[in-house]
């Protein structure tokens, strides 16, 4: 019996001579130790065919070849894994370079006013979809620029007619939300503006702004600094200092210049921020009495405040862009670094 | 405005370190833009918004400096004594337009003798961009310069009848002004006449005839108020904006004329040997009231969220001028300066009391949220629409929203017409886009000239159409735009074309990856800017989408394109309501699926979507999918015919399909296209 045994086993060792993969090992497994088809378990299922003094000796024999061989090809699987990982660089080339999938690339206004609006949605605002095509009454008058107003020559504006015109800011947010919602109020509107500037390297007809409103009672302007310190370092990094200093808008008042720590040189100056140290980013303020008032807030219960700023700018800085012209001329080669 | 540190220390004590002036004007809200050196002198360059007119001049800056500091203004010395116990020239002043000019202030002075002025005043009228004239028009615009109030001189030789008469224009009137151009006046202008007619636009410009000029030895100082929309009317109408006008327009102060008119009277006398004439005439029709305001600490501490002490508040408003006089606790009524134009409200002396503070000093913190953000309605949609096509291979394109006048003439607007801007900037920006196409046109051209072959983008924005009704509407569409090789070439993938299928590939991915409603594709389109041959219209629940298909031969010709571009544009406003349907789960089939690959040979009228639609109306319930395999037109094949290959999909959800069932579908569906559509089956060669 042990002859029979052995004659399995040096056929065993035979094949498993010629392992040099994985793949092969599994054969080798499937072909020896596999449970129904298996040169052992075809063998043991001879057992009832033997003479009955003959089965003991046979059967502890064929498991003792077995606990064997699975030792051996316990072996051999370490040998099969090392040896693969060996021969890897020497079958394949994966130098080469992969599947090309095309990639599209995002627009850096988009992505920005996209992740403006996030920020703003999870600090607790309502996103205001506005029209672009605006009445003089939202964009204007109710923002207390009254006709023959000077702040309307800093916004020369293109009209389609006597009383309609593209909208020249989002500021129109504060007066649409007011008229669509009671206090407390937190509104924030982004998209298309336009202005009659020319297109060139610094201007451009059409660019894109965000506004941002805060009615509620007794809303201070400490909240307008609280807000804007949240969301600004949001926006640039936690590290930003941001200062406000007294400015002038007609529809707030006290009014404010908001500039943050220049993001280049942190504040040291460099050619970016005219050797400042502060890059002029938005301006702000608390909603003026005569806006809240024109759209039916009693200004004596409730205050609020107001921001604007333009993305483009934003984007410019962030990004380091130099012509503001490269964010409407789609060229590929600018749009696929984004 | 340009400061010279040298000239405004005249009025004002700097600090030992002038310098240090920089930081603290600009926290004040005079932003101090640059320093520069004119003759070794440092230089200020200052930003003044537009409601601090006060601060256009020298003596207003001044009084910001002093307030910073803590130091008394010295306005400059005006003339004494200018009412005389007879006049020597006497000179009448009328108003008859009151409400556009409430204040007009006039002085005769004689023995003046014009040369030029002295150096110190050219130097110091150079270094602020004005340009030196004579010595009676330098010291007008010296004064202005000081103590911000425009003056204006008249050669009184030249008036006729001696007197002055302010009044509206009359209808088709006219007059030559100083700088030589005759303008046309309509009736909203306000105009300086003499015994004859105007000598002067107010508060704009001065008239040619009655320019002082060096034999000029008497003449007439004015100084007025006049109504601030009314300039700005006229300097707009007129296209003419001076020195004067952009100080009127925002406001002067009523009763800085007859301190202007004593600076101005000094200085004559003393560089122009001038001798006062005839009594300083102030004509004042009207009362003119200060500014009073009620101010209390309660509010001003609520709208700033700081404290504030009385003594404070009463400081800060005293040191600026005002006057604040107590009534009762912590409230307070407020005299106002009356150069103080932008007063109003207690909100503008809030800004005041701000601003002294300190905004750096107001400390932060965070309105209490009061409701869960909300997102746009579009975000959704927008989102996800940008994320497929960039997943599939698209960049995203923003173009300017305005089109040109061929443009219109390509792409009309269907029943709707384009939204002319009535002040364009060019002709080529004149009216608002009515289709993204024309844009993603420009930007593919734009690449294509720059030397890239394959140009795949899309724009997702807003058109604009005027509709019947005449009423404006903009709404949210979807542009795409295929051309040139389908990929990099690359050892991994072959380079081929990009086709119309592609295309719409894109557009199935992106309806099927939003779970749209069943849209389909129906052939032709309702524009004329596809190729005939290739366009389609897009579907969605069986309303139109939206077009798609090549773009057509004659405008590729016209934009001078030299390989095929293929576009789509969809309404994508209109398809929202068909996105995202609700999400059902259905079970994984627990039986294998079997496939049968059919190739027929199919006369060419025969379209894959009647095919398909025949087909499925055999209600096989058990056919879970059919699919074009391939498409072969040529050799072995007669030229009116399609080679097909299809392939079948066949599941049942109960049991196993067995080889007879199966083979029964097929022969149904084979029955069905060769009674139809008159297909055979391809022999095998």
């Amino acid at each position: 019996m042990s002859e029979g045994r052995d004659r399995l086993l040096m056929q065993f060792e035979g094949e498993a001579g010629t392992i040099s993969n994985l793949d092969q090992w599994k054969a080798l497994r499937d072909r020896w130790v596999a449970r129904e088809s298996g040169i052992l378990s075809r063998e043991l299922r001879r057992l009832p065919e033997l003479p009955k003094a003959e089965r003991p000796v046979f059967g502890q024999a064929m498991n003792a070849l077995k606990r064997l061989v699975e030792e051996r090809l316990d072996q051999l699987h370490e040998k099969a894994r090392a040896a693969r990982s060996d021969a890897g660089s020497g079958t394949v080339d994966v130098t080469r370079p992969g599947h090309p999938y095309a990639r599209g690339s995002a627009h850096p206004i988009i992505s920005l006013q996209q992740e403006i609006e996030d920020i703003f949605v999870s600090m607790g605002f309502r996103v205001f979809d506005l029209p672009e095509i605006e009445q003089d009454y939202y964009n204007f008058e109710a923002l207390n620029m009254p006709r023959n107003h000077p702040a309307r020559d800093a916004q020369d504006t293109f009209y389609l007619d006597e009383s309609t015109l593209l909208r020249t800011h989002c500021s129109a947010v504060q007066v649409h939300a007011m008229e669509a919602m009671k206090p407390p109020i937190r509104a924030v509107s982004t998209g298309k503006v336009y202005r009659r500037d020319p297109f060139d390297a610094t201007h451009s007809p059409m660019f894109y702004q965000v506004d941002v409103l805060v009615v509620d009672r007794g809303i201070t302007m400490g909240d307008l600094k609280g807000t804007l310190e949240v969301f600004l370092r949001r926006l640039f990094h936690a590290g930003i200092r941001m200062r406000l200093r007294p400015g002038y808008f007609p529809f707030v008042e006290p009014g404010a210049e908001v500039d943050i720590s220049c993001i280049f040189c942190s504040g040291s100056g460099c050619r970016i921020c005219k050797q400042s140290g502060w890059i002029e980013i938005l301006g702000a303020g608390m909603v003026h009495p005569k806006v809240l008032r024109m759209s039916g807030v009693d200004d004596a219960a409730y205050s609020g405040f107001a921001w604007g700023m333009g993305i483009d700018r934003v984007a410019i800085l962030r990004y380091g862009v130099d012509d503001i012209r490269h964010f409407f001329e789609n060229d590929l080669r600018f749009l696929a670094q984004f | 405005m340009k400061i010279s540190l040298e000239w405004i220390s005249e009025f004002v004590e700097l600090p030992p370190d002038p310098l240090t002036l920089k930081d603290g004007l600009t926290m004040l809200g005079l932003v101090v833009e640059s320093v520069s050196e004119v003759h070794g002198n440092p230089v200020l360059e200052l930003e003044i918004t537009s409601n601090r007119p006060d601060c256009m001049n020298y003596l207003g800056v001044a009084r910001e400096i002093a307030a910073l500091t803590g130091v008394v203004v010295r306005p400059p010395e005006g003339a004494k004594r200018m009412r005389l116990r007879k006049d020597r020239i006497p000179c009448s002043i009328e108003i008859r337009d009151p409400d556009l000019c409430p204040r007009y202030v006039g002085l005769v002075m004689d023995a003046v003798t014009v040369g030029p002025s002295p150096d110190w005043m050219q130097r110091r009228l150079e270094a602020s961009g004005i340009r030196p004239v004579n010595v009676v028009v330098d010291i007008t615009n010296y004064v202005l310069l000081e103590i911000g109030h425009p003056l204006h001189a008249f050669d009184f030789a030249r008036l006729a009848g001696g007197k002055i008469v302010v009044a509206r224009a009359l209808h088709g009137q006219s007059m030559r002004t100083l700088d030589g151009v005759e303008r046309s006046l309509d009736e909203e202008m306000l105009l300086i006449n003499d015994g004859q007619g105007p000598v002067a636009i107010a508060g704009v410009m001065g008239g040619l005839d009655s320019e002082i000029s060096l034999s000029s030895t008497t003449i007439l100082l004015e100084a007025a108020y006049f109504q601030p929309g009314s300039v700005r009317r006229t300097s707009k109408k007129l296209g003419l904006s001076t020195e004067a006008s952009c100080r009127f327009e925002r406001g002067t102060d009523w009763n800085a004329p007859a301190v202007a008119i004593a600076r101005a009277a000094k200085l004559l006398q003393e560089l122009a040997s001038a001798r006062i004439a005839g009594s300083l005439q102030d004509c004042r029709p009207g009362r003119l009231e200060p500014v009073r305001i009620h101010l209390a600490r309660a509010r001003a501490e609520g709208l700033l969220g700081v404290r504030l002490e009385d003594a404070f508040i009463e400081s800060t408003l005293q040191k600026l001028e005002f006057k604040p006089v107590r009534r009762g606790k912590g409230r307070w009524e407020v005299t106002c300066p009356t150069y103080r134009v932008d007063m109003e409200l207690e909100a503008d002396l809030i800004e005041e009391l701000a601003r002294f503070h300190g905004y750096q000093n107001i400390p932060t913190s965070t309105a209490a949220r009061t409701a869960d953000g909300q997102p746009s309605p579009a975000k959704r949609y927008e989102l996800s629409c940008r994320q497929i096509l960039r997943g599939l291979g698209y960049s995203e394109a923003v173009n300017l929203s305005f089109a040109d006048h061929r443009e219109r003439e390509q792409f009309p607007a269907g029943c709707a017409t384009y939204i002319a801007i009535r002040n364009p900037l060019t002709e080529e920006t004149g009216c608002l886009r009515s289709w993204l196409v024309p844009g993603l046109l420009r930007s593919a051209r734009h690449n294509l000239n720059h030397g890239l072959d394959a140009v795949r983008i899309f724009e997702l924005g807003r058109v604009y159409r005027r509709g019947t009704d005449g009423g404006t509407r903009e709404s949210r569409a979807l542009g795409v735009l295929g051309t040139g090789e389908t990929a990099t070439r690359n050892w991994h993938r072959s380079g081929g074309s990009y086709d119309l299928f592609h295309l719409k590939g894109v557009i199935e991915s992106l309806l099927a990856s939003m779970r749209s409603e069943p849209f389909a594709f129906a052939p032709g389109a309702d524009v004329p800017w596809l190729d005939p041959a290739l366009a389609a219209t897009v579907l969605v629940g069986g309303k139109r989408a939206g077009v798609l298909g090549g773009l057509h031969p004659n405008i590729e010709e016209s934009l001078k394109l030299k390989q095929r571009i293929f576009v789509a544009e969809i309404d994508f406003e209109g398809i929202w309501e068909s996105l995202f349907g609700p999400i059902r789960f259905a079970a994984i089939p627990r039986f294998p699926t079997v496939e049968r690959d059919l190739s027929l040979v199919l006369p060419r009228a025969a379209t894959w979507g009647s095919i398909r639609a025949g087909i499925e109306s055999l209600q096989i319930s058990e056919l879970a999918g059919t699919e074009l395999m391939d498409v072969y037109q040529g050799e072995n094949i007669p030229p009116d015919k399609t080679s097909m290959m299809m392939r079948f999909i066949f599941l049942d959800r109960e049991k196993t399909l067995t080889v007879d069932r199966v083979q029964g579908f097929v022969d149904n569906i084979q029955h069905f296209l060769r009674s139809t559509f008159g297909a055979e089956l391809r022999k095998q060669s």
